[in-house]
């Protein structure tokens, strides 16, 4: 473990980015609570996210008919454009927009950090779906688990663009830190969502064009076939939507919890009489800090004396 | 038809597995939320002495 020196910054209520205490929860007041409606609300799409798949489920695997040209393996279909859509363009839009509306001064909160945090985890969970299921389909359709193609692979770059991205968010490091540098790296993974979208127009790849958001936006597909489609999607959405709710409500629970805990040290320092309870800073244990941080901000003499 | 099969079990199964992830995650931290408040003075009574001034501003790695 290593020693953390967190002093206070005068400016975080001032600036309005969410960090307030009064207006997130903060070690004083708890977490915000979360209203009855959105409870609420949370639970209903759960579980009609859980009747949409059910019944996407029961349709795609026995009430519709088999394909004339792919057989059975068409059923695949009433589930990997549904992830697909889901991962690119629901979440990775989603993460791009809130860190858009995160780098723009005058919408700038740490509830647009959270929320594209959110959904790139969410996005990469439905990203990996996307992946396994077109390789399932792919091998008795192409005779290959995997291909160079121009739409697996961007794909598959896009996977690894929002792994460094959640990766990127576990350096250490103040929240208006981590939420910039996470906003630009979002924004950078994101420029492969339009190439993914785009490859099977541009290149000559292995992967068939889109089905229903092809060019004439004239879908290929009709009857029961379409209408279990479309199900899907919508089932696979509010899956989406569900589990973006109760993501970003830990990553609610997460900061505060952080934040808590530092408060819980310091008190319990404090009952040893060994921070004084004028201090500006907190330390937890860990090894001897030095007097000035990596970071570069400067601890003051008597906390770095006691830490050591 | 196995492939199919295997397909829908994958997909599903990740999904499900990371929802319970989720429900999981959700409740530890709210039950740690719960200690830590609990471990804090409420106002009034013979309650240990106010914290300073400082407040935490970073997530701790």
């Amino acid at each position: 473990m290593t020693s953390t020196v967190v002093t206070e910054r005068s400016d975080d209520r001032r600036r309005g980015d969410g960090a307030d205490p009064a207006r997130t929860g903060g070690p004083r007041n708890g977490p915000p609570a979360l209203s009855r409606g959105t409870v609420l609300a949370t639970r209903v799409v759960g579980v009609a996210a859980v009747v949409g798949v059910a019944f996407t489920v029961w349709l795609g695997l026995w009430v519709t008919p088999p394909d004339k040209v792919q057989g059975n393996l068409v059923r695949l279909v009433y589930i990997h454009p549904g992830v697909a859509w889901v991962a690119l363009y629901l979440a990775f839009g989603l993460a791009a927009v809130a860190s858009l509306l995160y780098l723009w001064p005058r919408t700038r909160s740490l509830f647009w950090d959270r929320l594209a945090a959110a959904a790139v985890e969410v996005g990469v969970v439905f990203n990996v779906c996307t992946l396994i299921s077109g390789s399932i389909w792919g091998r008795p359709t192409w005779g290959v688990w995997w291909a160079w193609d121009a739409r697996l692979t961007s794909t598959a770059a896009l996977l690894v663009l929002f792994l460094g991205y959640m990766a990127l968010r576990r350096v250490p490091a103040e929240p208006e830190v981590r939420a910039k540098r996470s906003a630009f790296a979002a924004l950078f993974a994101a420029l492969d969502v339009p190439i993914v979208h785009f490859s099977v127009v541009w290149w000559k790849t292995l992967h068939q064009g889109a089905t229903v958001l092809n060019a004439n936006l004239s879908p290929t597909i009709h009857g029961s076939m379409a209408w279990t489609l479309l199900l899907g999607f919508v089932a696979l959405t509010l899956v989406f939507v569900w589990m973006l709710l109760v993501r970003y409500r830990i990553g609610v629970l997460e900061d505060w919890v952080g934040s808590g805990e530092l408060d819980l040290a310091l008190r319990e320092r404090q009952a040893e009489g060994i921070a004084p309870p004028t201090a500006s800073a907190v330390v937890l244990p860990g090894p001897p800090v030095p007097s000035e941080t990596p970071a570069g901000r400067e601890v003051p003499r008597e906390i770095a004396e006691v830490a050591q | 038809m196995s492939y199919v099969n295997a397909g829908y079990a994958i997909v599903l199964g990740i999904l499900f597995l990371y929802g319970l992830n989720l429900l999981w995650r959700r409740r530890r931290l709210t039950r740690t939320v719960a200690r830590v408040a609990d471990s804090r003075p409420g106002p009034g009574g013979s309650e240990p002495a106010p914290l300073p001034a400082a407040r935490p501003a970073a997530e701790v790695g």
